[in-house]
C-alpha cells in the first residue's frame, strides 16, 4: 500500500479567510454556536479526515478595537471546552487543540488532556504553542511577553513535564519553571497517550518539535519552503534518536474549490472584495510584531523591520514573500489577510489534488492541515469535491483503519 | 425549594472506573426528576473514580441534556483567572445557559505541590487570593454586553466596539487586562458557587456567590448561619434573595423515605435553607432510592414543584438574568 495523506480540518471562527465572515453563505454566529460546530466536525468525520484542529488564543487578537470589531474573532469558544462537547457527539475523528505553555501549568494540561482522550476514547491531541502575542501576556501578569528564548526554555520543561504525567514515569518533578509532586489521579491513556502536536517553526521550535512532537503544524508559501521546512525537521530527529517517520508534517493549507476554475476564482475575488484596507494592514502588522505599519504609504514596499520577538517563522515568511514577489503593503496585506500566511490554492477540485499529490510525493508533506476560507461552505466543498478525488488517486483513506488519533496517523503507541 | 445533587465521583470509592454514558445516564436521570443542578467534584490531588476533569466532563454532558444546571469544581490554584472565566464563559454557552462554578475557599491538601508551589499559601494569602480571583472571574465574565454582538455582514461590523470592555485589573496576585474572548453568557454569568467558608470567607460569600453549600448541621445553628448569610448578603447591597443557600445532606440507605422527607420538610419550615444539596456517589441506586422514594414524599408535601419553568440554571435557581422565568 502507497503511504496515505493525513488531513486536518481546521476549525476556526466563520473561516480562516479575514472578511469570512461577511460572505453571504458564511454562519456568522459560528462563535456561539455549538450545533454549528458538532455538525462541522462530523462533516469532517464523514469524510474521514484524520482531525479536528483548533487553535488558540487567550485573548483578543487585534488590540486596535476598531479593527477588531471589523473581524469576526475576538469571540468563540474556549477549544478544551468546545472538543469535550465533540467528543461525545463523534465518534472516530481526531480532536485536537491548541493550549500555550506559557500560560498553563503542566499538571494541570496533563490532566485535562488526558480527561479529552478519556471522553473520546483516544481520539485527544495538544498542539502545544508559547505565545507570541503581547495581548495575551497582559492577561497574565503586569510585565509583558516574555523572550522567545525564554518562552522556548519553559516550553521544553512544560512538555518534559507532560509526556512524563502521561507515561505515567515515576512522578515527582522540580525544576526551573515547575515542581509536581503527584502521578495525575486518572488511568492511563487510550492511545497510550494524548498526541502531541507542535506549531512553532524557528529554529528552537524545530529543535523541540523533533524532541517531543508527534505532528508538525506549519505555514509554507511555497514547495520550495515546504520542502526545505520538511526535510530539516526530519534531518533533526536522528539527534533525539528518533526516526523520521516519528513525526508527520502538515502544512496548513487554505484551497478555494469549485466545479469549475472560473467558478473558484470567481467565489476568491468575492471574499478579497470584501477586506477593508486597515483590516488587512493590522493583520500584516501582527504578523510582522510591529505596531506603525500603517505610518507608510500602503502603495509602498515594506520597510525594513527588526527581528521579531513574537513569531519568529511567520515574520520571516512575510518578509521574504515581499521580496522575491515585489509587493506593496497593499498587495501583501490582501495576499495574507487571505489565508493568514498559509498556502492557498484557488481551483478545481483536479487542481486542488494536484497540487497536494505534489507536495505529498515531492515529500514536502506528510499530509495537511485543511483551512476553509468560510464555514460551512468550503468544508463541505473540500469534503464534497477533493476528498473524493484524492480517494480516487489512492492518495487519502476511503474509511478509518483504527480507533485512536494515533492510529489514525500512523504513529507508534508510546510503551 | 431548590435542589442540587453532588456527584462526588472524584472520591476514590475502590469501584470501578465509571465511564461517560454511567455518568450521563445518571445525569439525565436527575434532570427527569427536575433536580436544579448537578455538581461534580474535582480534585487534582488525589485518585478518582472517574477518569474525568469536571470541566471537560461538564462541557460532554452539556450536549446530552438540556434542562438540568451542569456545575463543575475547578480550583483557584489550579487554573490562571483569565483562563477559567474563559472555560466557563464557553461551557455556559455550550450549555446554552445552565453552567455554574463551584469553587471550595479551602485549600487543597496537596495541590500547591502539583502546581509548582511547594510552599503552598498561608490560609491568609489563600483566601485574599481567591477574593480577588473571584472578582476577577466575574468582571471578565461582564467584558462583553448582552447586545454587543451585532452579526452586521454588509455594513462590516461583527461588533460594537463600544459595548466590549476592558477590565484594567491590578491586584496583589493578578494583573488581568481582558476582555474575555467569550460572548456574554445567555444567563448573563456563569452561576458562583462557593462552599467550604470558615467564618472569615463569609462575608466574600455573601458578596460575590448566587449559591452558597453549607454543611449540615442543627436545625437551629443551620438557622442562624442562614439568617447571617442574608443580612451579610443586604449589607453588601443585596437582596438576600439573590443568593441561595443550599445545605448539604447525605442519607444513609434505611433511613427510610417518610423520615427523610421529614427531615428535610423541618429544616425548611424552619426557615433554615433554601434547599438542599443532596451528596450522592455517582451509582445508579443511590439516585434510584432519592428519585423514587424521597422526591415524591417532597413532591406529596408541595415541598418540591414538578419540572422546569426556564431554560437557564439562574431561572431554575430564581436568580435574576436567567432570562425565561
Ligand atoms: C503554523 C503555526 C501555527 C500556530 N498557531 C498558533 C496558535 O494557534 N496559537 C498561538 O498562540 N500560537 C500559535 N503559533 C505560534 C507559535 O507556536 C509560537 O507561539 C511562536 O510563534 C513562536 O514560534 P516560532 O518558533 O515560529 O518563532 C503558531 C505557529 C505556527 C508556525
Amino acid at each position: 500500500m502507497t503511504a496515505r495523506m493525513k488531513l486536518g480540518a481546521f476549525l476556526w471562527a466563520t473561516g480562516h479567510h479575514i472578511a469570512a465572515w461577511r460572505h453571504p453563505k458564511a454562519h456568522v454566529t459560528a462563535g456561539i454556536d455549538i450545533d454549528h460546530y458538532i455538525q462541522l466536525a462530523r462533516t469532517a468525520e464523514a469524510a474521514k479526515f484524520d482531525m479536528v484542529f483548533c487553535e488558540d488564543a487567550a485573548g483578543l487578537r487585534e488590540a486596535n478595537v476598531g479593527i477588531a470589531s471589523q473581524t469576526s474573532r475576538s469571540i468563540g469558544f474556549e477549544p478544551i471546552s468546545l472538543l469535550s462537547a465533540l467528543a461525545v457527539q463523534t465518534s472516530r475523528i481526531g480532536l485536537v487543540s491548541t493550549a500555550s505553555t506559557s500560560y498553563n501549568e503542566p499538571y494541570g494540561l496533563a490532566r485535562t488532556f488526558l480527561s479529552l482522550d478519556h471522553l473520546s476514547g483516544g481520539r485527544a491531541g495538544w498542539n502545544l504553542v508559547t505565545s507570541a502575542s503581547p495581548i495575551e501576556a497582559a492577561n497574565f501578569g503586569s510585565t509583558g511577553l516574555k523572550p522567545h528564548a525564554d518562552r522556548y526554555e519553559r516550553a521544553r520543561e512544560f512538555a518534559e513535564v507532560v509526556t512524563g504525567l502521561w507515561h505515567g514515569k515515576a512522578s515527582g518533578h522540580d525544576g526551573q519553571s515547575f515542581s509536581v509532586r503527584d502521578p495525575l489521579g486518572l488511568p492511563r491513556s487510550p492511545q497510550g497517550a494524548p498526541v502531541m502536536v507542535q506549531a512553532g517553526a524557528s529554529d528552537v521550535g524545530r529543535d523541540l518539535a523533533a524532541r517531543t512532537a508527534d505532528v508538525v503544524f506549519t505555514a509554507a508559501q511555497t514547495f520550495e519552503e515546504a520542502k526545505a521546512f520538511y526535510d530539516d525537521l526530519k534531518g533533526r530527529m536522528a539527534t533525539y534518536g528518533r526516526e523520521p517517520d516519528d513525526i508527520k508534517i502538515m502544512p496548513g493549507v487554505s484551497p478555494v474549490v469549485a466545479e469549475t476554475e472560473a467558478e473558484a476564482r470567481e467565489k476568491h475575488e468575492e471574499l478579497q472584495a470584501l477586506i477593508p484596507d486597515d483590516v488587512g494592514v493590522a493583520l500584516l502588522s501582527s504578523y510582522l510584531s510591529i505596531s506603525d505599519l500603517w505610518r507608510y504609504p500602503i502603495d509602498g514596499p515594506l520597510p525594513e523591520l527588526p527581528e521579531s520577538e513574537g513569531m519568529k517563522s511567520r515574520q520571516a515568511l512575510v518578509v521574504e514573500q515581499s521580496r522575491r514577489d515585489g509587493l506593496s503593503i497593499r498587495q501583501l496585506a490582501r495576499h495574507f489577510a487571505g489565508a493568514r500566511g498559509h498556502w492557498r490554492i484557488v481551483g478545481t477540485a483536479a487542481q486542488v489534488a494536484d497540487e497536494l499529490q505534489a507536495w505529498f510525493e515531492g515529500g514536502a508533506a506528510d499530509g495537511f492541515n485543511v483551512m476553509p476560507s468560510y464555514f460551512p461552505g468550503e468544508l463541505d466543498a473540500f469534503a464534497t469535491l477533493v476528498v473524493p478525488e484524492l480517494q480516487r488517486r489512492g492518495l487519502f483513506r476511503r474509511d478509518y483503519e483504527g480507533r485512536t488519533l494515533r492510529e489514525h496517523l500512523g504513529l507508534k503507541r508510546p510503551a | 425549594m431548590h435542589l442540587a445533587i453532588s456527584l462526588n465521583i472524584a472520591a476514590a470509592t475502590g469501584e470501578a472506573v465509571l465511564d461517560f454514558s454511567r455518568i450521563s445516564k445518571f445525569v439525565r436521570q436527575a434532570e427527569a426528576a427536575g433536580v436544579d443542578m448537578v455538581a461534580i467534584s474535582d480534585t487534582a490531588d488525589g485518585p478518582s473514580s472517574s477518569p474525568f476533569e469536571a470541566t471537560t466532563l461538564l462541557a460532554a454532558l452539556a450536549t446530552v441534556t438540556d434542562k438540568i444546571g451542569l456545575v463543575a469544581a475547578a480550583s483557584t490554584v489550579a487554573h490562571q483567572p483569565y483562563n477559567l472565566a474563559r472555560r466557563f464563559a464557553s461551557l455556559d454557552i455550550i450549555s446554552h445557559g445552565r453552567a455554574g462554578w463551584h469553587a471550595t475557599m479551602a485549600q487543597g491538601s496537596r495541590e500547591a505541590a502539583n502546581f509548582s508551589r511547594p510552599e503552598g499559601f498561608s490560609d491568609t494569602d489563600f483566601r485574599r487570593r481567591a477574593e480577588e480571583y473571584i472578582g476577577i472571574v466575574q468582571g471578565l465574565w461582564q467584558g462583553w454586553d448582552a447586545d454587543a454582538l451585532l452579526f452586521d455582514k454588509t455594513g462590516g461590523r461583527f461588533h460594537d466596539p463600544e459595548k466590549m470592555h476592558l477590565l484594567d485589573h491590578k491586584g496583589e496576585f493578578f494583573s488581568v487586562r481582558g476582555p474575555l474572548n467569550v460572548a456574554r453568557s445567555p444567563q448573563d454569568t456563569p452561576v458562583l458557587v462557593l462552599s467550604d467558608l470558615s467564618e472569615a470567607d463569609l462575608d466574600i460569600a455573601a458578596r460575590t456567590a448566587d449559591v452558597i453549600l453549607l454543611e449540615s448541621g442543627s436545625v437551629d445553628s443551620a438557622k442562624v448561619r442562614f439568617d447571617d448569610l442574608k443580612r451579610r448578603a443586604m449589607a453588601a447591597g443585596r437582596d438576600p434573595d439573590a443568593v441561595k443557600v443550599l445545605t448539604s445532606i447525605s442519607f444513609a440507605p434505611d433511613d427510610g423515605p417518610a423520615a427523610t422527607a421529614d427531615r428535610l420538610e423541618t429544616q425548611l419550615r424552619a426557615k433554615s435553607c433554601d434547599g438542599f444539596n443532596i451528596q450522592l456517589s455517582a451509582q445508579h441506586s443511590a439516585l434510584g432510592d432519592f428519585v423514587d422514594h424521597i422526591l415524591p414524599a417532597l413532591r406529596q408535601r408541595g415541598l418540591v414543584q414538578e419540572g422546569y419553568r426556564g431554560t437557564t440554571l439562574r431561572s431554575h435557581l430564581r436568580l435574576d438574568g436567567g432570562g425565561d422565568q
